[in-house]
């Protein structure tokens, strides 16, 4: 049995200040600057002008790894349509992560959110998330748990690019 | 047991082994072996902090918890000789110095089902089946020449059920923090008798499966991952106050603490390491105070002497307690298991863990009466997705 180490005062004070609250849908994303596997500081204000799937996951979360595939797939497809995806990776060892991206094949921008700061912006307290962010960087869906497929991120994606003839016909 | 959360689980068949637990449990208590004689003395339960059981489930998924808990009741602790008051309720008595308690064991079975509303609030209902076993000296100064009458009896039956609202008010990837409001219900029965041969008495209060009044709860969980997805640390804490039932008798105010840590091993074994502090008030009884005779009253052996004939809520000698303990155990997710050793996905197994607590005393004060020993909790949890995430 292993001994453990027990005691409160190991608990980092911001560890009590991190109530998450989750952005309504139509509201501005907050931007934020993370730093990629590359080593390359990323900001959401960069991807201004396209649609952004901003997923928050985990390589021991499976609904999270499930899902990848399919936001690989559309990356492919649509990267070129004003699509990006920015995969934040939750509070994991840089190499662990690395190993994932590599073994997978993934070549989206994967963005370390080493101390949970992102997560916490964006009201993230379970794993995955994926909020769907449009070219003027207002939050257009907020999706909980691992039901990404390719037609979801698709038709999402479509909904977003394309205004709705309803709406378009009520502004004219 | 571990902070983190995804929000799909895979498995549905949750119908069919919501049911099996249930049989498991109805078949696992259904021996009855009452004998005579006035019940006594306390019945204590061992208390752990399971995690599962005190975090606040994801939208739409029920976590069920079912487990077992065993606790004896039998040491006598320096400077204490067992000799404790009974609790007469059919003549509303309280006598003092009329058992001499040999042994007390508690078992319980609790199905505890934790459902999330929102992602933030959830609802726990916590149905326990209870059985105790007793063993003591009954009439001491009474009967066989005022040595008292070896006794025996039991008492099974579904316990007070405990339904409990919660709200994760600091929610994070890292840390939560959960506060709770509970009722517990008094569905157990409290007017259990003995089969006695002289006619069924009714059993004393601590030895009755329910309390026959309602209680209420209020607590809180934290927990924070030190170590992200390996090392976390728990803090837990409760009140539960047990207003005065039908008979006079009131249970005592009852405060739980607890802290540990959590380490993840291997992604299928986590090991628990936690301390539990227990402080239980004394019990409060309404009625007439008596007691037994004693060699130096000259018509002993006889019958009680009456000291008081009307008592409004006198606390009860040898009841309340403090009691600090150690609680080691571990959690066996058991689809990580199977995933990694036979290489197979069952959805039986999926979302499915098994968890063993021994909790060794360390400090305890029983106010004279026998007290509790090492105690132990076997359970399983599983997680069924109830309805889909949105």
């Amino acid at each position: 049995m292993g001994l453990l180490v027990m005691s409160l005062g190991l608990v980092p004070i911001d560890g009590f200040s991190m109530g998450s609250r989750v952005p309504a849908v139509g509201t501005a994303a907050e931007d934020f600057r993370l730093v990629d596997l590359e080593g390359k500081q990323q900001s959401l204000g960069q991807y201004r002008g396209k649609v952004v799937l901003l997923n928050f996951w985990a390589t021991w979360c499976k609904p999270c790894t499930t899902e990848m595939p399919a936001m690989q797939t559309m990356y492919d497809k649509l990267r070129d349509k004003g699509f990006v995806v920015l995969a934040v990776n939750e509070l994991e060892d840089e190499a662990k992560v690395r190993e994932h991206i590599k073994q997978h094949g993934h070549t989206f921008p994967v963005l370390m959110d080493r101390d949970n700061k992102v997560a916490n912006q964006f009201g993230v307290f379970g794993l995955p998330v994926s909020v769907f962010i449009d070219e003027k960087g207002v939050v257009q869906e907020y999706i909980k748990g691992g039901l990404l497929t390719e037609q979801v991120i698709l038709d999402t994606v479509a909904r977003i690019q394309k205004p709705e003839p309803m709406k378009a016909a009520s502004l004219k | 047991m571990e902070r983190y959360r995804s929000y799909s689980i895979m498995g549905r068949k949750s119908s069919q082994l919501i049911i099996s637990v249930f049989l498991a449990l109805a078949l696992s208590g259904t021996v009855i072996t009452l004998r005579t004689a006035e019940a006594s003395c306390g019945s204590v339960t061992c208390f752990v902090v399971i995690g599962s059981q005190q975090q606040v489930s994801p939208k739409g998924l029920l976590t069920v918890n079912a487990f077992y808990n065993y606790t004896p009741q039998g040491t006598l602790l320096s400077g204490t000789d067992g000799v404790i008051p009974a609790v007469d309720l059919d003549n509303r008595q309280l006598i003092l110095g009329h058992h001499r308690e040999i042994r007390t064991i508690t078992q319980m079975y609790t199905l505890d089902l934790n459902y999330g509303v929102t992602d933030r609030f959830g609802i726990e209902v916590a149905i326990p089946y209870k059985k105790i076993k007793h063993r003591h000296f009954d009439g001491l100064g009474e009967v066989n020449g005022g040595a008292g009458e070896e006794t025996r009896f039991s008492d099974n039956g579904f316990g007070d059920v405990f339904i409990n609202a919660k709200y994760n008010i600091l929610p994070s990837l890292r840390s939560l923090l959960v506060t709770g409001v509970g009722v517990y219900v008094p569905t157990g029965d409290h007017n259990q008798t003995t089969a006695g041969l002289e006619g069924a008495e009714t059993m004393e209060p601590t030895a009755q499966v329910g309390r026959g009044q309602v209680g209420v709860q209020a607590s809180f969980y934290q927990a924070y991952e030190l170590i992200p997805h390996r090392l976390n640390q728990f803090t837990s804490g409760s009140y539960r106050h047990t207003f005065r039932n039908n008979f006079g008798y009131q249970f005592g105010d009852q405060f739980d603490f607890s802290l540990g840590a959590n380490l993840v091993t291997v992604p299928w074994l986590v090991l628990t390491n936690q301390f539990n502090f227990r402080y239980m008030m004394r019990d409060h009884y309404r009625g007439s105070l008596a007691r037994s005779q004693t060699p130096s009253d000259p018509t002993f052996p006889d019958e009680v002497i009456v000291l008081d004939e009307n008592i409004r809520s006198r606390s009860v000698p040898t009841t309340g307690s403090t009691y600090f303990a150690y609680t080691p155990g571990f959690q066996v997710s058991l689809g990580d298991l199977i995933q990694t050793t036979l290489n197979v996905k069952t959805p039986l197994t999926d979302n499915t863990s098994l968890y063993f607590y021994a909790q060794v005393p360390v400090y305890r004060d029983f106010n004279g009466n026998l007290a509790q020993g090492v105690s132990y909790v076997f359970g399983v949890t599983k997680v069924f997705q109830v309805l889909n995430p949105s």
